[in-house]
Parts: structure tokens; sequence; C-alpha cells
């Protein structure tokens, strides 16, 4: 089993819940210490106030609103994180144009990748 | 009324020659010379009296012109810029102008980007019948608002073959081009929720993967959450994803269990229908699913004594009314608390609370499984 994200706490921002078990089953899979999940901008962003995460999948829409507000508050805390939409095409805003999407529906390997991608390596004696 | 543009040299409508296709059409003009400095009043009587010779020549095509709801104006073809020398109604009411203030005007004065040079190629292009496709124009309405026009421009020809005037017949795509965005709307949500459902196979398919071992368990749980799945979609569907009934919901969902002594008898259903937005339709029907799924294989519904009753109500509250749902069953065999939580408990305790941002506990009572949901009553059920 692939543990590239070891250690690893991670925010899901999902509001659909088979999406959002398949995301917890194959990041827990993948070593990570904590996932949590939130599924409105709200909960998100009391979330990212409250917690320290080393980084973040952002489904864009939330129960049908754009959850930029979301982005803005990673941003904010310096949390790293990838955008998940359904749209294949592009449809996230200019001011994000350099964040990593993942389209639904993604490989897990894909998934893994942009998350470690956006991670700084790990020296061996940092675990824990 | 027809009047003379403010840059006319005294030459106006001197012919009429339309040209239908190849054919060159009668010609149906009259000639009149105006004097080029003539005072208004005379001026003015000139012109009118030459309507009347216009219209006495012209007769139906006059009338025809004026009073059609396709907004047509004639243009100078003889003078820099085509100023407009005649514009009907439709015209008038399309634009916002008055007559007074489109008349002697260049063509092009309402251009919404009289600079862009694509814009002044299509429109000479129209001029000159360069090109087949029909031109799209974005014009600006006296109140700045714009518009797209779809523009047809047909020369019309003195005897002598010279152009001397143009025929221009506007046709207003605002509702033409609301109707393509609305469009463009609905492709881009189907788009959107082709890939979200693709998604939840995906994930139906890892967890059945996860939980079963058996290949013939595998297909079973795949099958049957992508048919209830399905019969959710259906119910929205009928209701034009605005909402849905929860009774409806509930009865939709219940529908492909196959229960010994018949489903009327031994699942009752009792609640007020309220409605649900789309997508906590959706979320219900696969909790509802899976407790289902779980009487019929553990529970309940998987001896011939056992009943599920399902009840409801609102709990009005002045911050935010509750919807608290039960599904009690009773008369099953005894129940013992799975030592493992499978994807449907998963669903159904994690997941509903999750998306619905309320709470769910499922008792594991021995002489029956109770699950309670209790979540904020939908405020959005018509809109959503």
């Amino acid at each position: 089993m692939d543990k590239s994200l070891s250690g690893r706490r991670i925010l899901v921002v999902e509001d659909e819940i088979l999406n959002l078990a398949m995301l917890d089953d194959i990041l827990t899979e993948a070593g990570c210490e904590s996932v949590a999940a939130a599924a409105t901008i709200d909960q998100a962003i009391g979330m990212i106030d409250e917690r320290v995460f080393d980084a973040a999948l952002l489904d864009i829409k939330l129960k049908g609103k754009r959850a930029y507000a979301v982005a803005d508050a990673l941003g904010a805390r310096g949390v790293p994180f990838v955008f998940v939409t359904g749209n294949s095409v592009r449809d996230i805003e200019d001011r994000y144009r350099d964040r990593p999407v993942l389209r639904k529906p993604f490989k897990e390997e894909k998934l893994i990748k942009a998350l470690t991608d956006l991670l700084p390596p790990r020296s061996p004696d940092d675990n824990q | 009324m027809f009047s003379v543009g403010a840059h006319g040299t005294g030459r106006e409508l001197l012919f009429l020659r339309k040209r239908i296709g190849n054919k060159v059409g009668r010609t149906i003009g009259v000639s009149a010379d105006m004097p080029e400095r003539a005072d208004k009043s005379a001026q003015q009587k000139d012109a009118e009296s030459k309507v009347q010779r216009f219209q006495a020549n012209l007769g139906p095509f006059v009338v025809a012109t004026e009073t059609t709801r396709m907004a047509m104006v004639f243009t100078d073809a003889t003078e820099r810029g085509n100023p407009i020398i005649f514009a009907n109604d439709s015209f008038l009411s399309l634009t916002g102008y008055a007559r007074e203030e489109v008349l002697g005007q260049e063509f092009n004065f309402m251009l919404a980007h009289a600079a862009d040079a694509e814009t002044l190629a299509n429109v000479k292009a129209e001029f000159e019948r360069t090109s087949d496709i029909v031109s799209e124009i974005l014009y600006r309405r006296k109140d700045g608002n714009e518009f797209w026009v779809a523009l047809f421009i047909s020369p019309v020809r003195d005897e002598r073959g010279h152009v001397v005037q143009y025929f221009a017949s506007l046709v207003d795509l605002t509702k033409h081009k609301e109707e393509e965005a609305r469009a463009k709307i609905l492709i881009d949500e189907l788009n959107h929720r082709v890939k979200n459902t693709l998604s939840m196979v995906q994930s139906i398919v890892r967890q059945a993967l996860r939980f079963h071992t058996d290949p013939g368990e595998i297909r079973h749980a795949i099958e049957s959450r992508l048919l209830a799945l399905s019969r959710s979609h259906d119910l929205l569907t009928r209701e034009n994803w605005r909402s849905a009934g929860l009774r409806d919901m509930i009865n939709d969902v219940l529908e492909p269990f196959d229960v010994v002594g018949g489903r009327a008898d031994r699942i009752v259903i009792v609640g007020d229908d309220i409605r649900l937005p789309p997508q906590t339709a959706l979320v219900l029907g696969i909790g509802f699913n899976e407790l289902a799924t779980n009487a019929v294989k553990y529970g309940a519904l998987s001896n011939l004594a056992g009943s599920v009753l399902v009840e409801w109500k609102i709990e009005p509250s002045p911050e935010s009314s509750r919807l608290i749902l039960h599904w009690r069953e009773k008369d099953g065999p005894p129940v013992t608390r799975p030592s493992r939580l499978g994807f449907g408990s998963r669903m159904i305790e994690r997941g509903l609370a999750h998306e619905l941002e309320g709470t769910v506990d499922i008792d594991y009572r021995s002489n029956g499984v109770v699950c309670t949901i209790n979540i904020p009553v939908p405020q959005d059920a018509v809109d959503g």
C-alpha cells in the first residue's frame, strides 16, 4: 500500500457523501493521520480557523454555491489545496488559475500525486 | 413620416428597384430633386409632397414597410456613411429613438462597438453581400442597453443599375440570445451532474469491493445502489429537478424491495408530505436504501412477522425548524450491533449527518433497529 501521505492532516471540503466516503477511504489508506470533512462553506471556514491542516481538497461547488470563500481562507492560512470540480471545461476564477485542479471522476493515483506535489518532502526523522 | 436627413443633398428615394435573388424587380420609384438651401418649411413641404408621391406610387409597399413588425430602414447609398433616410415604427420602438433623432444619422450610429474592426467588417460585408453568413451585430439603444441584431441588407438600384439606396431589416435577437445562454447553462449543469454521478458510481464500486469479497455480493451491492440512485434521479426528473416530495421519495426507494406478505402491510409511512430540495432528496434516498437493504437482510423485513414504521414530524423553532424522521423496525429477529461499520451504516450515520448538517443515530435495540434523523427543515425546497 502506498503510504505517501503518511502522517498528513487533510481537510476534504465535499458535500456529496458518496464522493466523500471514497476520498476518505483513499486518503486513510494512503496513510493520512486525519481526514476532516466539511460539507458547507461555513463549516469549512470554521475548521480552517480552528485546526491545522497540511493540505486540502476543495470541491468548487458546494450545494450549488461557489466555494471561493473557502479557497480564500485556505490561502490566508497558507494551506495548499487542490480544486475538485465536476466541470470538464475551465471554470475556476482567474485569480486561482495557478492552483491544481482535479476533474471528476479521477484516478486515485492522480489524487495522491496532486496532494504529494503540494506538500514539502519530509525528512525521515520528521515523522510524528 | 418621411423626411429628409440632415446630410441630404437634394436627392432621395430616386428609384426603388428591389433585387430579388438574381432577378431585377420592376422599377418602383419616383424621381425628385430638392433645392439645396431651401427654408425649412419649404423643405418640409417638399418632403411631404414627395412622401405622398412616393406612397401613391408604391402604395402597398410603403404601408407594408411602415406597419411590419420587422424593424426596417432605408439609407442613402450615395452619401458617405449611408445616412438613414427612412425608418419604420418597428425600428423606432426597437431602438428607443424618435424618428427625427434617427433620420440623417449614419447607418452605424447605433453600433455598440463602433470602433471594433470586426463589427465594421461584418456590417460592410452585409452591405456588399460578400458573405452568406447572417451577421449578428451588437447595437445600443438610446437608453444605453445593448441588443443583438441579425442584419439583412439589400441594395436598391436605379435604372442604370447603380446602387442608390440600401434597404436594411433588423431582426432582434434578444430572445434568441437569452435562449442560447439558457441552453448553455443547462448543458454546463448537465455536464456537471454527469461527471458527479460518474464519481458517485466510482465510489459505489470502490466500496462494494472494500466491503465484499464474493463476486455475487459485489455485483449485488453495486447494482442495488446504482438502481437506488437511478430511481432518485427519476423522481427528481419528474419534478424538473426543482424538488421532490418526501413521501414519494420514500415510496420510490422502498419500491424494489421484495417484502414477503406485501409491502403495504409491513411498511407503514406516516407524515405530511413535505418538499425536499434535490440534493436532500438524493442523499435521503441513499440513506433509506441502505436502511431497507439492512432490514431485508438482517432486520424486520428478513422474517415473516416484522414491520417497519417510517414517521416524521416538524419541530418548529424560532431559529430553524427541525425535520425529525424515525425509521422503526419491530418484530424482526433479535438485533445485535454489527461488529464492523459497513457501507450502509457508514453512509447513514456519518454521510447523512455530514451532507444534511444534522444528526443521525442508529440505535440497535434488541427488539428492532431505530434510526433517528434530525435535520434542519429544508428552506430552499422550491428553488433548490
